[in-house]
């Protein structure tokens, strides 16, 4: 099963196995993930969902749609070249594990 | 690293940082005991509507989530309860039975679908409502309906304005009008269809003039979708009515989702209006400060949206047994989400929870609820009447305030809002 690592500021971290195809979002709400809104339930509408992604996964992403990019702009913390939202990333075959950070703001 | 955060219509305008991340709710399902829920036999229903706040703040403490007979609902007001509600529309069904809404606007609208279907409405309104469509396509018309009548409310002059019937009730309907696209509709009319709408939802009883009304503004706006929908197939431009014309759903469910839009659309932003210079009226201090630095419209929005929320309760219904923060649920019930008392929860929003303060933490509240069905028209109402509406009736009048020679009339607690806000300025 695919692995999400979250970090938050304080540097703690939280290591989560999901099924393949489960988002990002999706599995740091069902597991209590402090930090990870998901207000709009993954539907790229409200952004309480932005993580910094470490940049040796950057490659294996998939790409910014114009939606996300959109979205991304109205993040509370500061955007960055490592800004996705967790609802439009899945983890599953092409990207097996993964390593993100929390933002300290999220609303 | 590209810092882009200026670019959203809403940003410099939060707080400053606030240290810790944002902690989540506790889990809906305590492991522990089990129990039959507790009755709330003492709950004065029809008093709710005059102020509801002192029921709900004994309701949160004595049985967060209780079974209420006079409403045949269990009533939750915690807001860990309603958020994992809406954590979980498998076991919390939006396409709650012997639905009114349905009934009142002819079809099943998205609010009454769960995902998958629920999706298949929802999505082609989504991009009418991002922040970027809002911001460019229809921040200058909502600028616009703001002056017209701003001069309106200037015209009845400081001794006799009211904020409710002379600016917010005709700027929402004006506003709506153009988000939607239904050209040539007037400010009354919608208004009128919006209030028909609402009352045959909240028709439990069947009064048949009440269904009557409602049948009767259906066709009216049916009649105007006849003609809209084939047009926006052939001029598309950047309204609602326009995408769900173009989205390849039936005609039906074109319909129904716009008269979901009217209901819901009209009433919201018009009472945050009177809201928002309400609560100002009250905390001068805040005022000052928010007059000082416009950054602050953003926090004064959303303390106010969670603190006098438009929209108090909604219902959901359970599709199985289940239990939720300790009180078994049998399949099959009716079920309150009462947000408006989420809202004024300590255990999530500290001691000073029942206190308007924008200089509050931030923290998210469910005033535009929460998962698939979060309100689809809260950039709109962000922009429209937390950036435009309010603080453009402060660069007009900045003495503007609540004119205590007059009286003002609250009303409602599944919707709860200003019927009249007699206002003054210098
Ligand atoms: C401050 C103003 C507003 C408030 C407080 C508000 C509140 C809400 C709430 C609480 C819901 C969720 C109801 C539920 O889950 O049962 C909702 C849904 C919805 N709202 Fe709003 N609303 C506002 C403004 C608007 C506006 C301006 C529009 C116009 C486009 C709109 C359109 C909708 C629609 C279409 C839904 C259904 C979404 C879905 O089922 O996916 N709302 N609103
Ligand atoms: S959950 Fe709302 S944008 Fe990701």
């Amino acid at each position: 099963m695919p692995t999400i690592t979250f970090t938050q500021p304080d540097g703690s971290e939280q290591v989560l196995q999901v099924a393949d195809g489960t988002t990002l979002m999706r599995a740091a709400v069902s597991n209590g993930v402090d930090g990870i809104v998901g207000e709009c339930g993954g539907q790229a509408m409200c952004a309480t969902c932005h993580v910094y992604v470490r940049p040796e996964y950057a490659r294996s992403l998939p790409e910014i749609t114009e939606d996300e990019d959109e979205m991304l702009d109205c993040t509370t913390a500061a955007r960055t070249d490592a800004s996705r939202l967790g609802c439009q990333v899945a983890v599953g075959p092409t990207l097996g594990a993964i390593v993100v950070d929390v933002p300290a703001d999220q609303v | 690293m590209s810092s882009s955060t200026a670019k959203c219509p809403y940003s410099g305008t939060q707080a400053a940082g606030t240290a810790a991340a944002v902690p989540v709710p506790q889990p809906l399902r305590s492991p522990g005991g089990v129990s039959e829920a507790p009755v709330a036999h003492w709950l004065d229903v029809e008093g709710l509507a005059a102020d509801p706040y002192a029921a709900y703040a004994r309701l949160r403490a004595e049985s967060p989530v209780a079974w209420v007979p006079k409403l045949n609902k269990f009533l939750v007001t915690s807001y860990g309860g309603c958020h994992g509600i809406e954590q979980d529309q498998e076991t919390f069904s939006a396409n709650v039975s012997g639905s009114t809404m349905n009934r009142a606007i002819g079809a099943q609208p998205m609010l009454r679908k769960d995902d998958p279907e629920h999706a298949i409405d929802r999505a082609p309104i989504n991009p009418v409502l991002r922040p970027k469509s809002i911001k460019e396509a229809w921040a200058p018309v909502f600028a616009r309906n703001a002056e017209t009548y701003l001069d309106a409310l200037e015209d009845k002059g400081p001794g006799h304005a009211d904020l409710n019937t002379d600016y917010a009730a005709p700027l929402a309907s004006k506003n709506l009008i153009d988000l939607l696209g239904l050209l040539d509709a007037d400010v009354d009319q919608v208004r009128r269809w919006s209030h028909d709408f609402i009352a045959g939802m909240g028709n439990v009883l069947d009064d048949p003039g009440i269904w009557a009304r409602c049948d009767a503004s259906t066709a009216d706006a049916d009649a105007l979708l006849a003609e809209l929908i084939p047009f926006y197939r052939k001029n598309p431009d950047a309204s609602l009515v326009s995408a769900l014309a173009n989205s390849g759903l039936p005609v039906e469910d074109v319909a129904a989702n716009t008269k979901l839009a009217i209901s819901g659309g009209l009433n919201e932003p018009q009472h945050m209006v009177t809201n928002m210079v309400w609560a100002l009226s009250r905390h001068p201090a805040q005022r000052e400060a928010v007059l000082a630095d416009p950054a602050l419209w953003a926090a004064a929005f959303d303390e106010t949206v969670r603190w006098q929320s438009p929209i108090g309760m909604y219902p959901r219904q359970a599709t199985r047994d289940t239990v939720l923060e300790g009180v078994a649920i049998p399949a099959g019930a009716g079920i309150g989400v009462v947000v408006a008392s989420a809202n004024r929860d300590q255990s999530w929003f500290g001691p000073g929870a029942e206190d308007f303060d924008i200089h509050r933490p931030k923290r998210p509240h469910l005033a535009f609820g929460a998962g698939v069905h979060l309100c689809a028209g809260h950039w709109a109402a962000k922009s429209a009447i937390g950036q435009i509406a309010v603080p453009k009736a402060y660069e007009r009048f900045g003495s503007l305030r609540v004119d205590e020679q007059r009286a003002e009339s609250w009303g409602g607690w599944v919707f709860r809002g200003l019927s009249s806000l007699p206002v003054t300025w210098n």
